[in-house]
Formats: C-alpha cells, sequence, structure tokens
C-alpha cells in the first residue's frame, strides 16, 4: 500500500523532527555530552581504521617517546603507540560498560515492573534477593565472582551485572506501584487487554526513564569499576589493551613519561563528564520520548 | 428481555477490625437498547456497582452477587472468559478523561491499539477504522488528530476519543461513570448528546452514572437512586421526577436550581448533614439521620424495594405517610 512507500519518508521526517526539537531545546547539557560520547564511540568503532599502529606492536627503540606526530599520546615502555592502545582499550571498555549496564537495566526493569504490577509473594521474594544484593558490598561481591570465574572482563562483566540489576529492580518497581494505580492502566483491564500488554506497552514506556537517567550514571561507576579491577590486574588481561590497564602499565614511569598514564586517565574523565551531561540533558526534560 | 441483571449485589472491603460493606443489596436491570441512570452521592457505591458488572474491582474487595450479562452468568466466567467480555461485550467510559490515556502513545494508535488487539485487524485495516471512529465522534480533522498525543487534546476531545475506544468493539452495553464530571457544561451537552446518537446507531444500551440529576433526567428512561450502598429508588425517569417517593430522592431534586428561581434570592434547599462513610452504616435506613421525616422505626427497615406505581419502587416503607405529612406541612 501507499503506506509501504511512505515509510523511508516518515523516518525521514522524524529524524528532522528529533533535530528541530533538539535545536529548539538548546539543551548545552545534551549537546556537548553527545558531542563528545559521539566522538569516542565513534573513535572506537573505527579503531582498526584510524589506529596508526597495531596496539600491540612493540618498538623497543622507540620506547618512551613523548607525544609527537609520528606518536599522539607517545610510546610505552616497549614502544608501543599509546594512541592505538587507547583507542582498541576504549574499544573494549566501551563494549564491555554498555553490554554490563544494559543487561542490568533489562534485567532489572523486567522483574522490577512485574514484581510491582503483580505483587504478593512473587514481589516479596525477588525484593528481598535485591535488598540481598544491595546490602552487600559492590566491589566485594564483584570480587568474589571474578575470584570465582578467574580473572578478566567476562567475570568483572559477570559480577557487575549480578550487583547491576537490583536499582534497576527497586527504581522501576516502585514506579511501578504508582503506574498500577494510574486510571490508564486500569482502562487496559477495562479493554481485556493482557497483563504483558499493560506491563510493556503501556506502564513500561512511562516509568522507564528513571532508569534511563540512573543508567548514565551507572555507566561511569560501571567504567570506573572495569577500569579499577583492569588496573589491578583483575580485568583486561596482558596484552590486551583496556584504559585502566595502560594507566597500570605507566605508572612507574609516572615521572618520566607522564602520557602513558595521563592521557588514558583523560579520556577516562571525558567519558564520565560526557555521560553525565547527556544523563542531565535527559533529566531537563525538553525532549520527549514522542519526538523520538 | 434484559440484557443485564444485577442482583443481590454486595461488595465490601476488609477494614480495621472486620469487613466495611460498601454496597448491600443493589439490584439492577439494564434492558437491551435503553439508557439507565444511576445516581448518588460520592461514597454512594455506584462505581463500584458498575464496576461489577465486568468484574473489574480493586483485588482486595469481596463481592457477591449474581449478574448475568445477556443470559450468562458473569460471576462464573473463567479469566479468559472475562477478557472477552470485557472486550466484546462491554465498553466504559471513565470520569477522568486527562488521566485514562497512556501519555507516551499518540490517541490514534491507542484507538488503533484497540481493534489490533481484540477485533484482530491488521496494521492497516486498524488504522483506516481508527480514522474512521474518531469521525464517528465528531472529532474534525481525524487524520491529523490521530498523530496528536493525549496531552494535545481538551478534556472534550480525549473524552471522545474515550467513546471512540469503548464503541470500538460495538459493545451491547455502554457504561459511562461519570462521563461529564470533568468537563464544562456545554461539552457536557455535547458529549451527552454524542453518547445518545451512537446509542441508537449502535442499538446498545447505556448504563449513566453521574451524581448529577439534570443529566440523567435529560439521557435516561429509568433511574435508579443510590444512597450508602442501597439503591433507595428505583423507576421511570419522568415518573420519578414528578412523583418522587422516597425522602432522599426528593430532597436531591429540590437541590437542583430550577430557572424559574433564576434571579431571585432563594437559598436552595440543601441536604442537612454529610454523607455517611461506608463504616458508619448500621442496619436501618442510612438517610434516617439527615431525613425531615425520620422517625424510630427508621432503624428497623430492611431497605428492599416496595412497588409504589407502574415500575416504580422505594425503599422507605413510610412512603404514603411521608406524603401526606409533607402535602400537609403545606411547603
Amino acid at each position: 500500500m501507499s503506506d509501504l512507500a511512505a515509510r523511508p519518508l516518515m523516518k525521514r521526517r522524524r529524524i528532522a523532527r528529533l533535530w528541530r526539537s533538539f535545536r529548539r531545546a538548546q539543551n548545552w547539557e545534551l549537546s556537548t555530552g553527545l558531542v563528545i560520547i559521539v566522538i569516542m564511540v565513534v573513535a572506537a568503532l573505527l579503531a582498526p581504521y584510524i589506529a596508526p599502529y597495531h596496539p600491540n606492536q612493540i618498538n623497543i627503540v622507540d620506547s618512551l617517546q613523548g607525544p609527537s606526530w609520528h606518536h599522539w599520546m607517545g610510546t610505552d615502555f616497549v614502544g608501543r603507540d599509546v594512541f592505538s592502545r587507547v583507542l582498541y582499550g576504549l574499544r573494549v571498555d566501551l563494549l564491555v560498560v554498555a553490554v554490563i549496564t544494559y543487561l542490568g537495566l533489562i534485567v532489572g526493569v523486567t522483574l522490577g515492573t512485574i514484581s510491582g504490577y503483580i505483587g504478593g509473594w512473587l514481589d516479596a521474594v525477588i525484593g528481598r534477593v535485591a535488598d540481598t544484593v544491595i546490602a552487600f558490598p559492590f566491589i566485594v561481591l564483584v570480587l568474589a565472582v571474578v575470584a570465582i570465574v578467574g580473572p578478566g572482563l567476562k567475570g568483572v562483566g559477570i559480577g557487575i551485572v549480578i550487583v547491576g540489576w537490583a536499582l534497576y529492580f527497586r527504581l522501576s518497581r516502585s514506579e511501578m506501584l504508582v503506574m498500577r494505580e494510574q486510571p490508564f492502566i486500569m482502562a487496559t483491564k477495562a479493554l481485556g487487554y493482557s497483563h504483558l500488554r499493560a506491563i510493556f506497552r503501556h506502564a513500561l514506556p512511562n516509568l522507564i526513564r528513571t532508569s534511563l537517567v540512573y543508567s548514565t550514571v551507572d555507566v561511569v561507576v560501571n567504567m570506573l569499576v572495569i577500569a579499577g579491577l583492569s588496573y589491578l590486574g583483575l580485568g583486561q588481561q596482558a596484552p590486551g589493551a583496556d584504559l585502566g590497564s595502560i594507566i597500570a602499565s605507566g605508572q612507574s614511569y609516572l615521572l618520566s613519561a607522564w602520557w602513558i598514564t595521563t592521557i588514558p586517565g583523560v579520556v577516562l574523565m571525558l567519558f564520565g563528564i560526557g555521560v553525565s551531561l547527556i544523563g542531565d540533558g535527559i533529566t531537563r526534560g525538553d525532549l520527549t520520548l514522542g519526538s523520538l | 428481555m434484559s440484557l443485564l441483571k444485577i442482583e443481590n449485589l454486595r461488595i465490601a472491603f476488609p477494614a480495621r477490625g472486620g469487613i466495611t460493606e460498601v454496597v448491600r443489596g443493589v439490584n439492577l436491570e439494564v434492558h437491551e437498547g435503553e439508557t439507565v441512570g444511576l445516581v448518588g452521592e460520592s461514597g454512594s457505591g455506584k462505581s463500584l456497582s458498575c464496576r461489577s458488572i465486568i468484574r473489574l474491582l480493586p483485588s482486595h474487595a469481596q463481592m457477591t452477587a449474581n449478574v448475568h450479562f445477556d443470559g450468562r452468568d458473569v460471576m462464573a466466567l473463567s479469566r479468559k472468559a472475562i477478557r472477552d467480555h470485557r472486550a466484546h461485550n462491554v465498553g466504559m467510559i471513565f470520569q477522568d478523561p486527562f488521566s485514562c490515556f497512556n501519555p507516551t502513545k499518540r490517541i490514534g494508535e491507542q484507538v488503533a491499539e484497540t481493534l489490533r488487539v481484540n477485533a484482530g485487524m491488521d496494521k492497516s485495516a486498524a488504522r483506516a477504522r481508527a480514522i474512521e471512529l474518531l469521525a464517528s465522534v465528531e472529532i474534525d480533522r481525524p487524520e491529523q488528530r490521530y498523530r496528536a498525543f493525549p496531552h494535545e487534546l481538551s478534556g472534550g476531545m480525549r473524552q471522545r476519543v474515550m467513546i471512540a475506544i469503548a464503541i470500538s468493539a460495538g459493545p451491547r452495553l455502554l457504561i459511562a461513570d461519570e462521563p461529564t464530571t470533568a468537563l464544562d457544561v456545554t461539552t457536557q451537552a455535547q458529549i451527552l448528546k454524542l453518547i445518545e446518537q451512537r446509542r441508537r446507531d449502535l442499538n446498545m444500551a447505556v448504563l449513566l452514572v453521574s451524581h448529577d440529576f439534570g443529566v440523567i433526567a435529560q439521557a435516561c428512561q429509568r433511574v435508579a437512586v443510590m444512597y450508602g450502598g442501597y439503591v433507595v429508588e428505583a423507576g421511570p425517569v419522568d415518573e420519578i421526577c414528578a412523583r418522587p417517593q422516597h425522602p432522599y430522592t426528593r430532597a436531591l431534586l429540590e437541590s437542583i436550581p430550577s430557572l424559574e428561581s433564576a434571579g431571585h434570592h432563594v437559598r436552595r434547599a440543601g441536604i442537612p448533614g454529610q454523607p455517611p462513610t461506608a463504616g458508619e452504616i448500621g442496619p436501618g435506613c442510612p438517610f434516617a439521620n439527615r431525613c425531615a421525616f425520620a422517625r424510630p422505626e427508621c432503624a428497623g427497615v430492611d431497605m428492599s424495594l416496595e412497588v409504589v406505581g407502574d415500575a416504580h419502587a422505594t425503599a422507605c416503607p413510610f412512603v404514603r405517610t411521608v406524603s401526606a405529612t409533607s402535602e400537609a406541612g403545606g411547603a
């Protein structure tokens, strides 16, 4: 039908509308944050194409070189190009942090909305599990999982998801308790809709924003945990690069070759600032989900 | 033949130290294609009574009744069958058009969703039908309105969309729970007219709930007056307006301003006191403590309806004497 032909056009109009509402909003937090994060993500995605060297290519002759045209961020103690290593490290870190944070969000929000909607013993059981997880010190629990799974990003990732879902659960559960009493949710029952439709089609879009905003805090925290554990040697294993392990590798040369630790540190910091700005921008609420 | 028959409906909620009954043995009948009014103050149990028709009560409510819809026992329906019943037999309009829509979905999509879920239409058919429905509830430029979000529409428009959703499945009965309370008077008249029009076109019955006797008198053929969880009087609207029997109905009718009194500084005779809360109601007539004709025997009245005229029944057993006194009083 004509509907089909009109689809790509509608999509383009939608993007145009989003862009307009974005410009109209003059949301400097959101635009600055987006610029930082988009540059980082694109750089990480294109790492194989833009990295001037292989991240693990050793060149002893050029070790501990300062930033120059050949090595934008200098070289480390075995002559590896820090810029290439940062790009590849960012690639690993961004992938891992996105997967584990949003895996935690999906698990937590799904359980939270169902639990809040149904209530009763199911709610009590999942709620107590979440309480237990939250009551545990975060790092200790992640370390325990790493101890079981073995060092590496896999263990760190599993550990963070096991802990991370609980806060999303609590957030979305409490929002659901409010949502459940809303007339439009009761109206779904009067129309004979299924519970799943009421939960996921009607309640979820109205309560997801809190979790999305919280996830921008969570992403930063998780990024720091991953980098921190890699720094301690529990995350990314040598010779693989990740921001934490690059910082760790340059630590002994801090006074003579500051660039090995400082530059990945600045990248980590910029990531945190960028994501937080996006979070602030979203909370300002000039952009509606509808304009998406 | 009667489309809906509710017999001895009782709804109670657990409360401190026992249970509180809020609906106390209501009988109600709706015939095919007619408009029945249910009138009463807030807390008189009228909304709960209507929700019982589709068993849409809070989960902690305890309900006992014989509810028959088109000859089928609603209380015996399985979970699946009750969803079917809600989807196809009964349409419902709620009081507050502001909070009954999902704020994140376009209104057209919300109409189309009903068609897709309950009538099994595909996306484009549902869209086309939704636009037709929007047009049928007199929304102009329905194609554009289809894409509007609930907050972009006025209260009256939203109420129209709610009607469109409620009638989308071609229900046999439309329950309108205070459909005009949140609207201003002009819009109110339009909405009532629209409901009446849709009722005639689709040949459905309407159960109109209101606390405004004026609305009921304008729209309904028969009416049941509720007070404190009881139906205190029921019968044809004209008959009840002309010859109200129960003291509560009288007081209610007397409190409506009339055109004749406009411009004169006449104080409307209100009903003294406050409507009782469900917990305060004991045995006997719940209206006794506010009733101008109360007598000691009122505490022992069993509140069942007694026929006093052609299809006209009231729960007050002292009506004859009450009428006599009030005429003797020469008010």
